[in-house]
């Protein structure tokens, strides 16, 4: 905790990137729960009104709360976010563990697979799959979790390559434990700090590429408050009234834009070069 | 430096063929059979027939995908379920669509994205570099269809100065003579046409150069942070060179080396943000007829354009490595 601490008080950028991220979480939570108004209730009779004191960011062309929905909709958009990095975290790091302990034409043949997933656009990958999968938010979920596994696999793999050759695997593998154990108790374990890292550096990128596949229509599918799904019905109503796109547009780039402040900072920390000269 | 660019290319071989392989395998997850899938319901009979066979559904996956491979070597990506046209031919003519926006993006990201990076380094941790900073996390951080839709409502709604869709006025006759028209308009001696081509391509490229200018103004910054900090520029400093000579002249020339592979992988990433940036300016590119094809269920256009993106991005990746290991000798023993 006094690490976190002392890293948020060297750190500018990241600082004001927790505050805005704690903020986004704090009315995520707890807005919801404040609101007076249903996110699918549908009013036509106030249908895109503009901003004002009953209805803070306006209604939308059913009459629905603009702010209400964002506010929901934060719920949903965080939890693809975040259920997108359990999925890449959890087959990139074991194929990368596995790639690098295995060492030899294994690991060879194991990243080139991984470079090939690179060669495309991550979005246009994304993009490809969700629409040969089809229309839905899981598959959306599945396919941009495929998209950033690569980036997973190569920090677990570089990790499990150097831990590979330190003397407690070798003491392992001479007492003649299976290789099973070794992976999950010795060379996982010892990797971990990078990917964490990983993580929060992806998170932006997740919610960012599953809200441009809700844009496109392939997640999350109506009624559902999604960010991304929510700028795309909107759209056709934005000359006359913005608000109804704008304000969950502006929500998602507040929200990857704090997991990008936090990450840019936590990229300078562990840079030895900087922290030797803040230091 | 021969050695090395076979090196290199030889390397690209067992990626590509992965790369065919997942396209490739892309209509084959398509739930239940892709035939009745990709026709829909109420398709006849001899209709699902007729398109088993067209994408050779009827043989076994190994040959199937020999045969894809064969077509893909001899420049054939199939026929659009929807126009009956190949699909080769529909990305021919939508093609330079995409490179005429994403080289105006690509030019202006660096005309403006080197200097603020520099300008950034070269006053750390004051007012301006934090500003600067948040705006290129801003950049990097704003969904394409957001921003796009701010400068739509700003520059073409409310101020009226920019046309917000399409490449081109459908009140002006125009006959394009290489599908790029800037160029045309000052081909065909019009350059009052190359200037309304021009101010159809300032939004979208905008969007895009956003995102690239945000990543090239990052990386310089850090770069030359770094290079200050080199034996060489203390020797130069020690010296006595004048401070504009050792920041342009050493600085930033070894700052930049590694800045040309950045710029070419953000600038294939770029091409995602396009799918999403010509849907809404309605430019007519690949990204938008890879849209059009997602909402038709086209899947050969779909295999089709994905492969198009994968290639250029591979292309890319390439041709950077080239130009990196020709100007750093280093880059190129590395390989070896």
């Amino acid at each position: 905790m006094s690490e976190v601490l002392s890293f948020l008080r060297n750190n500018r950028l990241a600082a004001y990137g927790a505050g805005l991220l704690l903020f986004v979480l704090m009315a995520v939570i707890f807005g919801p729960i404040l609101s007076p108004y249903q996110p699918t209730k549908l009013n036509i009779m106030e249908a895109l009104s503009a901003p004002s004191a009953t209805h803070w960011l306006g209604t939308d062309s059913f009459g629905r709360d603009v702010l209400t929905r964002v506010l929901h909709g934060g719920r949903i958009t965080l939890g693809i976010g975040i259920g997108v990095i359990v999925i890449a975290f959890s087959v990139g790091v074991t194929y990368g563990t596995i790639s690098g302990f295995a060492g030899g034409w294994i690991d060879v043949a194991m990243m080139r697979v991984v470079d090939a997933v690179l060669s495309f656009p991550a979005l246009v990958l994304a993009i490809a799959l969700a629409a040969a999968f089809g229309a839905s938010l899981e598959n959306a979920m599945l396919a941009v979790a495929i998209t950033l596994a690569p980036q997973f696999a190569r920090v677990a793999r570089a990790q499990a390559v150097s831990i590979s050759v330190r003397p407690y695997v070798d003491a392992a593998l001479s007492l003649g434990l299976p290789n099973r154990r070794i992976l999950w108790r010795y060379i996982l374990p010892n990797g971990l700090a990078p990917l964490l890292v990983q993580s929060t550096l992806a998170l932006g990128s997740a919610i960012l590429q599953t809200a441009s596949l809700g844009f496109l229509g392939l997640g999350a599918q109506p009624p559902i408050a999604e960010w991304g799904a929510d700028v795309a019905a909107n759209l056709q109503y934005a000359r006359g009234s913005p608000w109804v796109a704008l304000a969950p547009g502006t929500a998602i780039l507040l929200t990857v834009l704090s997991f990008n402040m936090i990450g840019d900072g936590l990229a300078d920390w562990m840079n030895p070069r900087r922290r030797k000269r803040q230091g | 430096m021969i050695g090395f660019v076979f090196r290199r290319l030889l390397a690209v071989i067992p990626v590509l063929l992965i790369v065919l392989v997942l396209v490739f395998s892309l209509v084959r997850v398509v739930p239940g059979d892709p035939a009745v899938t990709l026709l829909g319901p109420g398709a006849s009979d001899v209709q699902i027939a007729a398109l088993r066979e067209q994408l050779n559904l009827d043989q076994p996956i190994v040959m199937q995908f020999v045969s894809y491979l064969g077509g893909v070597l001899q420049g054939d990506l199939g026929i659009s379920l929807k126009s009956g046209q190949p699909v080769t031919l529909e990305l021919m003519k939508r093609l330079p669509a995409t490179i005429e926006l994403s080289v105006v993006a690509l030019l202006a990201a660096i005309v403006i994205g080197i200097p603020l990076g520099v300008f950034s380094a070269t006053r750390p941790d004051t007012v301006l570099d934090q500003g600067l900073r948040i705006l290129s996390l801003v950049g990097v951080s704003v969904p394409a269809f957001l921003f796009a839709l701010v400068l739509q409502l700003t520059f073409g709604l409310w101020l009226g100065w920019l046309p917000i869709s399409g490449r081109m006025s459908p009140f002006v006759s125009f006959e394009p003579i290489t599908g790029y028209y800037i160029l045309d308009g000052l081909l065909s001696g019009q350059p009052s046409l190359a200037l309304l081509a021009v101010s159809y391509v300032i939004l979208p490229a905008s969007v895009l150069t956003a995102f690239l200018a945000a990543v090239l103004s990052r990386f310089v910054r850090s770069a030359m942070l770094e290079a200050i900090e080199e034996d060489y520029v203390r020797t130069a400093r020690a010296k006595g060179l004048a401070e504009r000579a050792i920041i342009y002249g050493h600085a930033l020339r070894n700052a930049l080396l590694p800045a040309i592979t950045v710029l070419g992988l953000a600038f294939a990433e770029m091409l995602g943000g396009a799918i999403l940036t010509e849907t809404i300016f309605a430019w007519p590119g690949i990204g938008r007829y890879m849209f059009e094809a997602i909402s038709n269920r086209d899947y050969p256009v779909i295999q089709g354009t994905t492969l198009l993106f994968a290639l250029i991005f591979i292309v890319t990746a390439l041709v950077v490595d080239l130009i990196h290991g020709w100007l750093d000798p280093r880059v190129r023993k590395r390989l070896k």
